[in-house]
């Protein structure tokens, strides 16, 4: 029971950064599928570049920067060369699993994964047995989410630039003729959700192991922007959202232990987060069809 | 097909700078970008049997982005090619594997049309589901490729499995001889014959049909087509349909044809490289199927690189990467015209070239 609540909460800790990341971008409008591969992209950075300078803090300000680096080319490419922001997302998130693949080969000579020299300290240690045993594999990132959660609260739905990205979004033209600059509010935005996915990255690979491999967000960029949409936008649905992505997950995983024996095939049980994502989005669009018919 | 040296720079200059950044990427870590580039030339067209690759590549990308081309068109984003291909595939394979004493000529049409409802079920899923429900197609198409490849590697491990393969490379037993419509080349007259039919069918349907031209008329101007009173959701069903369907027929060709089994993890970025396809193809039959004779030769060459040098194949995808990035930019001599069209670029080009 406790090694679930743990497994949940260390699913959903990279989901939630990247939802809440993410968030900033769709609320102004930008539906970011590039976020799959800036998350890969924040993990192989942690590690590489962690590994190389042997120091888990600067590989992740690696992550960060690249992140933004791409952030901005993606921005300057939809916003200001009218890319098809779908294409381009994808095209963006096929150039970070190469890249990671590629520079893996060439720079570290590894093919599909390598490991990691550093983690993240993981600042909490519990009692060696017992209920809390498992609360010292939490990583400092884990711990930091509550906060996290608050901040982006506070900036999206209390601040003056939180109010002007949803305004962006949601009427660009009254905005633009209230004085908002839509350009520069939808980069602010796409680099803030740059950074989220470079935490996001990082807490997947150093966060509970110490490995980078190919092929390690397998669909968790596209789960958070699921997240979001069955959050309704908000901050701390999307949130709540991202816990419970993690928990279908972490049924799936559960249930590969213990039912072991049984003979459900292990590929159905992964499948649980996948089909759980489209049942949610699903009924998310079966609720926000109600109300637009409803008048609402 | 006014502009067609615009059409042609417009295209060939994103993937030009999508090349260079690749090329640089590639000399910056140390590889020899002269050794490189004379692999692609002998891996595309030099070496002997090398056009032969290229071609067998090229047949399932023109195929699946001939539908991808459909359903851009009514301005939705089915981007889950890839799963519609696996399912094809497995909708395929399971006929020869089944009905071994059924005869060649009954076996064949029933493998490829079983390949084809394969695709056309799971990419009707996420229609219905947005259609009827307004699911976000986009999440629930890229979920399908997840559950597709899950799929896949419990029928292979499972029900249909070849003892002799596991993992990544695990497989169906192979399918009779008798029913295959290639070699392992994947080069064949029968091929080769279905590619050019399944082309001109999907000419027909989008230029010269009028579910292509209401199709079109949904993507560009959706109010315009209520207002005219065409049956949208009936027009966004058939286009999920038929570009599952194109999707499945390449995945069934891919089993009977140069694979003659279904394997877990081939071809697993096949779907992806068709879109950019479709999209290179500036959205029409004639350029899809230049496109995709041009990704089909990269492909081909990729698997040939490791023979003159070890650059690996995540280079292939970086380069894909960017040209995917770049491809639907608009550079200086675009005009503009509407700001807010960002969601609906590729269409509108197309419109504006009509």
């Amino acid at each position: 029971m406790e090694q679930f609540v743990v497994t949940t909460i260390r699913l959903s800790v990279p989901l939630i950064f990247a939802g809440l990341g993410g968030l900033f971008s769709v609320r102004a409008g930008i539906f970011h599928i590039g976020i799959e591969g800036l998350m890969l992209a924040g993990a192989f950075v942690t590690v590489g570049f962690g590994s190389a300078v042997e120091s888990v803090w600067l590989g992740m300000l690696g992550a960060i920067v690249v992140n933004l680096l791409l952030s901005a080319i993606y921005w300057f490419l939809i916003d200001r060369l009218n890319a098809d922001m779908i294409i381009a997302g994808l095209g963006l998130t096929t150039l970070c699993v190469g890249g990671a693949a590629f520079l893996m080969n060439a720079i570290f000579n590894r093919r599909g994964s390598m490991t990691s020299s550093v983690r993240l300290p993981q600042p909490v240690v519990g009692p060696q047995e017992g209920l809390l045993a498992y609360v010292s594999e939490l990583s400092i990132l884990a711990w930091m989410l509550p906060i996290f959660v608050l901040v982006v609260w506070i900036i999206l739905r209390r601040s003056r630039f939180g109010l002007q990205i949803a305004a962006v979004g949601e009427y660009p033209y009254a905005s633009e003729a209230a004085g908002v600059d839509i350009s520069r509010t939808k980069l602010y935005a796409m680099l803030i959700t740059g950074i989220c996915c470079a935490l996001a990255g990082s807490e997947l690979a150093v966060g509970g192991l110490a490995a980078f491999s190919e092929n390690m967000t397998n669909g968790r960029g596209f789960i958070a922007l699921a997240a979001i949409l069955f959050g309704s936008l908000e901050p701390i649905r999307t949130a709540l959202a991202g816990l419970f992505f993690g928990l279908a997950n972490a049924v799936g995983i559960n249930s590969q232990i213990y039912a072991g024996e049984s003979n459900i095939p292990r590929q159905f049980i992964l499948m649980i987060p996948f089909v759980a994502t489209i049942f949610f989005v699903t009924l998310r669009g079966v609720i926000s069809q109600r109300r637009i018919s409803h008048g609402n | 097909m006014r502009d067609w040296l615009g059409t042609t720079l417009r295209v060939s200059l994103p993937i030009a700078v999508a090349f260079a950044l690749g090329f640089i990427l590639f000399a910056a870590t140390g590889y020899d970008v002269a050794d490189v580039i004379d692999g692609l030339w002998q891996g595309a067209v030099a070496a002997p049997g090398s056009l032969e690759q290229s071609i067998r590549w090229a047949i399932p990308l023109a195929i699946v982005s001939l539908g991808i081309i459909i359903t851009l068109r009514t301005g939705e984003f089915n981007i889950g090619a890839q799963g519609q291909l696996m399912l094809g595939g497995l909708g395929a394979v399971a006929i020869p594997l089944l009905f071994s004493d059924w005869p060649v000529y009954a076996v064949i049409p029933v493998a490829i049309v079983c390949g084809i409802i394969g695709g056309a079920l799971w990419s009707g899923i996420a229609g219905a589901l947005k259609v009827w429900f307004n699911s976000d197609e986009v999440i629930n198409t890229l979920m399908l490729n997840f559950i597709a490849v899950l799929l896949i590697q419990w029928f292979t491990t499972g029900p249909f499995k070849d003892d002799s393969t596991r993992g990544e490379n695990a497989s169906t037993p192979r399918i009779d001889r008798d029913f295959r419509l290639s070699d392992g080349t994947g080069v064949s007259d029968e091929l080769i014959v279905i590619v050019i039919v399944v082309a001109i069918l999907a000419w027909i349907i989008i230029e010269r049909t009028p579910f292509g031209l209401k199709s079109k008329l949904v993507g560009s101007s959706p109010k315009v087509a209520a207002w005219q009173g065409l049956q949208i959701k009936r027009i966004h069903i058939m286009t999920y349909l038929l570009a599952g369907g194109f999707a499945g027929l390449a995945g069934a060709l891919e089993v009977l044809g140069p694979s003659g089994r279904l394997v877990t993890g081939a071809t697993p970025t096949l779907g992806f490289t068709a879109i950019v396809v479709a999209i290179v193809g500036t959205l029409r039959v004639p350029g899809a199927i230049l496109a995709a004779l041009f990704f089909g030769g990269l492909q081909a060459a990729i698997l040939f690189l490791p023979i003159v040098t070890n650059l690996p194949s995540s280079g292939l995808r970086i380069i894909e990467g960017l040209v995917a990035l770049l491809i639907t930019a608009q550079f200086i001599w675009r005009r503009r015209t509407r700001a807010r069209a960002a969601e609906q670029s590729a269409t509108n080009d197309d419109l504006d070239e009509g």
